[in-house]
């Protein structure tokens, strides 16, 4: 062990594909930091250069595991990956995430973090076997699909290697491009810098092993697993089954705990037909979740459902492996199977109108999720999906392509719901600028919504903006669908931030819509406001969705930071403190997981469904399993604080790339259609999600308030930056005239 | 193929003092059955009460955490698909038989999604080729035991191992394998689906027959 310390490796690899030179740093500088996230925005904010692209050479990109992975705590899996993003305005960091395996072998082969930077001249990989690790020539990769890159490298080093690389999107330097690792799990937004690079990917090998400290016994981490499988649910935490069982005094639709009587995994082998799965049946846990049904319906999940799948250490399952043959009879797709938990579902269908569901729909969702996947395409969290949707039913494609292109896309395919329309439309957008023939289309949708809109949102002529013209014109587009009336925007100049349909929610950042008003009032849009895109936040979710009813979760949400922190949805009341400790509590959550790294898809446990204990969970198992793993005693609030060091980092660090003062008007503003949607209602009235212009300004200066940000600007005070030892980054900051007097 | 006679004749054969209902002939040949001469059953051998752990792979759904709890409950508890007695990692993209041209055909997450988690089977092989004597059964629970002040680490239990579950600790170097946890094995204990379960020697076969059927190419 290098480190008197469990959990961390103890040291970080420093890749320069410019001078081909590696290095190794020790971990312990950033345990302060934690780990994960932590250790990203570090070295970002450490190795920072000025109004650099996230393509040039000067940019670098980190992959971080934290103390926790591979050390076995429930769904401690994850990895950050950290670097500038392409696909925000000002080439702003972002942190991307994936699961899967990848951060527990990277600690197995003794490494915390990776740190990529420079450039190659030609395309290479990275080939890690514990502490032999070289820069391997990767002419044979580049150019292979995601499935044949991970096969490639995996033949190369050994079947049991973890692989991440970038895809022909990434390749071809398409901004909305992912950086993914085996089992269907991808980190969006840096596929390209990795492709400006030209860096394939990673293969690793650790034969090693994460060390918990010497203090620590079986016993105590196996009591810490019991407690944790007493009180967790299933994904998003629902504690209580979506459809009535036996065991449960409570069912909710919006639950995600689908295991149960009806529910079959019916293209396993045997056919695995569900009973129920009582809370406290611990071998019970992984069929909870089963949630191909949530986003296929069950007759046709039942039918494509093969297996759950997911993350090293995770009882949960999130993942669905699905196994839909037409995707090889009908398709001429090299495999009949698909994995994925979200976005690689849901952008085809999103991209194709939202189709009910059936054979069609199922076909889009397993078809488009194969090209997503291979290509290895980032939609933004759905924004590219909306853009092409709400586009299409504008018929604004007509307007934007010139006629020819027009004219060789298969609409008709489209407006039949036909998924073979998922092979140019992917492609388009994954080869951009090497497709064969004329692809405004797919560089459009590839390239970030930020570069074809002027202030108010309005789109350029996006030929010109993909043409390099210094003044594009611009395009000309108008609101003209009948139901544009009902929203008082008819005949108006077409503006991505009046059109709720594109889902674009904080206008600054033009980041996207992701459990913001329409989950939890001002508390989930405050949360919009802090990320540079959209902000990947479930920690709300985590109570908010857990099933439990509306009385119950708000008597939790009072106990833990006020009256009035949670109203019900479609019906929200002024904004209060208890919101803005919420919101406060909800991002130091998120950050605190992606720095340990833990699921931010389950933790924090706030509730469970146990009735004994009325339903109550545990908000200490994160420094619970910190404590135990690392041999360092630390409580709920110590762990809480480093992780809010990192929050601050991350703001801090955002105001140096954009050198913005203000960024209460410059990075915190939320689009028009949040305040002007339903423009017969008004804020707070049932059956809206509106917000209100004022109340919400009201809501950054009690937010500001509780993160210790100056009022006017929601920047970090010195006062706040010192008492988190920021010290260093305040001083930068004041030289360049950006900190708050 | 393991057979039912193989598979019982394993667990009884190197375990002296055993007993077992039926006439010789049927035991050794695993045909007939004890109910042949219900009134004139004389005891031969004894069977132990043990047996070995086995996954069902239409279950499996890839966490690991027979792994961890493997690793939290021997040695420092380090966590380590390397020092886990129980062997999913290398089997987890690709399947049992590495990397293939038509991989999308074959087993692993990278293929027809089936994971096929490898778990020592309790044969004699290791204790057989162990130039020690180093390896013996415990009586309670029939497992293959590893006497660490007899091992040397010479590695050859690994290298000769039909599962590949054995391997030998890079610290302290000595061979590590399955030892079925004194009697409650922790693998099973924390298992999300109960794909890995603990079977005797009579009801193993069925389940090591199923495992068998993903052991080769599609």
């Amino acid at each position: 062990m290098s480190s008197k310390f469990g959990g961390w490796a103890g040291y970080i690899l420093r890749v320069n594909l410019t001078t081909s030179k590696i290095s190794k740093e020790t971990t312990e500088k950033y345990h302060d930091y934690i780990g994960g996230m932590g250790i990203g925005y570090k070295v970002l904010w450490d190795n920072h250069v000025d109004g650099i692209k996230a393509t040039d050479e000067e940019n670098r990109l980190v992959i971080s595991a934290g103390p926790l992975s591979g050390s076995g705590a429930i769904c401690s899996a994850r990895t950050t990956i950290t670097s500038r993003n392409p696909v925000i305005r000002g080439h702003l960091i972002t942190d991307g995430h994936f699961g899967g395996h990848f951060s527990p072998e990277l600690k197995f082969a003794g490494y915390d973090a990776i740190i990529i930077e420079g450039k190659s001249p030609t395309p290479v990989w990275l080939k890690i076997l514990d502490d032999k690790v070289t820069i391997e020539p990767a002419d044979s990769l580049w150019g292979l699909g995601i499935f044949d890159t991970f096969a490639a490298i995996s033949k190369m080093m050994g079947q049991q290697a973890q692989v991440a690389a970038i895809g022909p999107a990434g390749e071809n330097l398409v901004a909305q491009s992912t950086f993914q690792t085996q089992g269907g799990h991808s980190a969006g937004g840096h596929g390209s810098v990795l492709g400006s690079k030209k860096f394939k990917g990673i293969g690793i090998i650790g034969t090693g092993r994460v060390e918990i400290a010497e203090s620590t016994t079986n016993e105590q981490l196996r009591a810490l697993d019991d407690h944790i499988l007493g009180i967790i649910g299933a994904n998003n935490q629902g504690v209580v089954p979506h459809d009535p069982q036996s065991w449960a005094e409570f069912n909710a639709g919006i639950s995600r705990w689908r295991g149960g009587p009806g529910v079959t995994w019916g293209a396993a082998d045997e056919p695995v037909m569900l009973e129920e799965t009582p809370w406290d049946d611990h071998q019970k846990v992984g069929m909870r979740t089963s949630m191909a049904e949530m986003y296929f319906g069950r007759e046709e999940a039942n039918k494509i459902f093969k297996r759950p799948g997911g993350c090293h250490s995770c009882p949960i399952r999130c993942f669905c492996e699905l196994k839909n043959p037409k995707m090889k009879t009908e398709y001429n797709l090299p495999t009949e199977y698909i994995t994925n938990t979200c976005m690689g579902f849901l952008d085809p269908w999103y991209s194709m109108g939202k189709p009910g569901n059936g054979e069609k729909k199922t076909d889009i969702m397993t078809i488009g999720g194969y090209y997503m996947d291979n290509l290895a395409i980032w939609s933004a969290y759905g924004q590219l999906s909306h853009i092409m949707r709400e586009f299409t039913k504008r018929s604004f494609w007509e307007v934007l392509l010139p006629a020819e292109e027009f004219a060789a896309i298969n609409w008709e395919q489209y407006a039949n719901l036909d998924a073979h329309f998922m092979q140019d439309y992917y492609t388009r957008i994954g080869l951009a600028k090497s497709y064969n023939g004329s692809n405004y289309f797919g560089r459009f949708l590839g390239t970030g919504l930020h570069n074809f809109i002027n202030d108010e949102g309005e789109l350029y002529n996006i030929q010109d903006v993909l043409d390099d013209v210094e003044s594009p014109r611009m395009a000309g587009l108008t609101f003209a669908l009948e139901s544009d009336a009902e929203e008082n925007l008819l005949g108006k100049t077409y503006s991505v931030f009046l059109d709720e349909g594109v889902h674009v929610f904080n206008r600054s950042m033009v980041g996207g819509l992701h459990h913001a008003s329409e989950a939890a009032g001002q508390v989930g849009a405050l949360l919009a406001t802090v990320f540079n895109r959209d902000p990947q936040c479930h920690s709300h979710i985590n109570l908010i969705n857990c099933g439990l009813p509306y009385a119950k979760i708000a008597e939790v949400a009072e106990s833990m930071w006020g009256e009035n922190a949670f109203d019900p949805v479609k019906h929200y009341k002024a904004m209060n403190v208890a919101k803005a400790k919420f919101a406060k509590w909800c991002l130091v959550k998120n950050v605190l997981h992606d720095s340990l790294t833990v699921c931010n898809w389950m933790f924090p446990l706030l509730v469970s469904p146990d009735v004994n204990k009325n339903y109550l969970g545990d908000s200490s198992i994160e420094s619970q399993m910190f404590s135990l793993v690392t041999g360092i005693e630390t409580s709920e609030q110590e762990l809480d604080d480093k992780a809010e060091r990192v929050l601050q980092l991350h703001r801090a660090l955002s105001v140096l790339q954009m050198k913005e003062p203000d960024q209460r008007n410059n990075h915190d503003a939320l689009c028009e259609w949040v305040y002007d949607m339903d423009p017969d209602k008004i804020f707070g009235e049932e059956g809206t999600i509106k917000m209100d212009r004022a109340d919400i300004q009201i809501g950054l200066d009690l937010f500001y308030a509780e993160m210790g940000w100056d009022n006017a600007t929601g920047v970090p005070t010195r006062a706040t930056l010192e008492k988190f030892n920021l010290g260093f980054a305040a001083d930068k900051l004041e030289g360049l005239g950006l900190l708050p007097a | 193929m393991i057979t039912r006679r193989a598979l019982l004749a394993n667990g009884a054969k190197v375990a002296v003092g055993t007993v077992y209902y039926g006439t010789l002939a049927s035991f050794l040949t695993g045909c007939g059955s004890s109910d042949d001469d219900d009134s004139k059953e004389t005891p031969i051998i004894k069977v132990l009460a043990g047996g070995l752990m086995v996954v069902n792979p239409v279950i499996c759904v890839g966490c690991r955490r027979c792994e961890i709890a493997c690793s939290w409950s021997h040695g420092t508890s380090a966590v380590s698909p390397s020092t886990a007695r129980i062997k999913v990692d290398k089997n987890l993209n690709f399947g049992p038989l590495g990397v293939q041209a038509n991989y999308v055909e074959q087993r692993g997450e990278q293929g027809d999604r089936t994971i096929v988690p490898s778990t020592c089977r309790q044969c004699d092989v290791c204790m057989t080729v162990c130039p020690e004597k180093a390896i013996y059964i415990n009586e309670t629970t029939g497992a293959r035991i590893v006497d660490e002040s007899l091992c040397v680490g010479c590695g050859y239990c690994a290298d000769k191992c039909p599962q590949q579950v054995i391997t030998i600790d890079k610290i302290t170097r000595k061979s590590l394998k399955c030892d079925l946890c004194e009697g409650n094995p922790n693998c099973a204990q924390v298992c999300p689906t109960g794909a890995i379960k603990f079977y005797t020697w009579e009801s193993a076969v069925a389940a090591v027959e199923q495992h068998e059927k993903y052991l080769t190419l599609i």
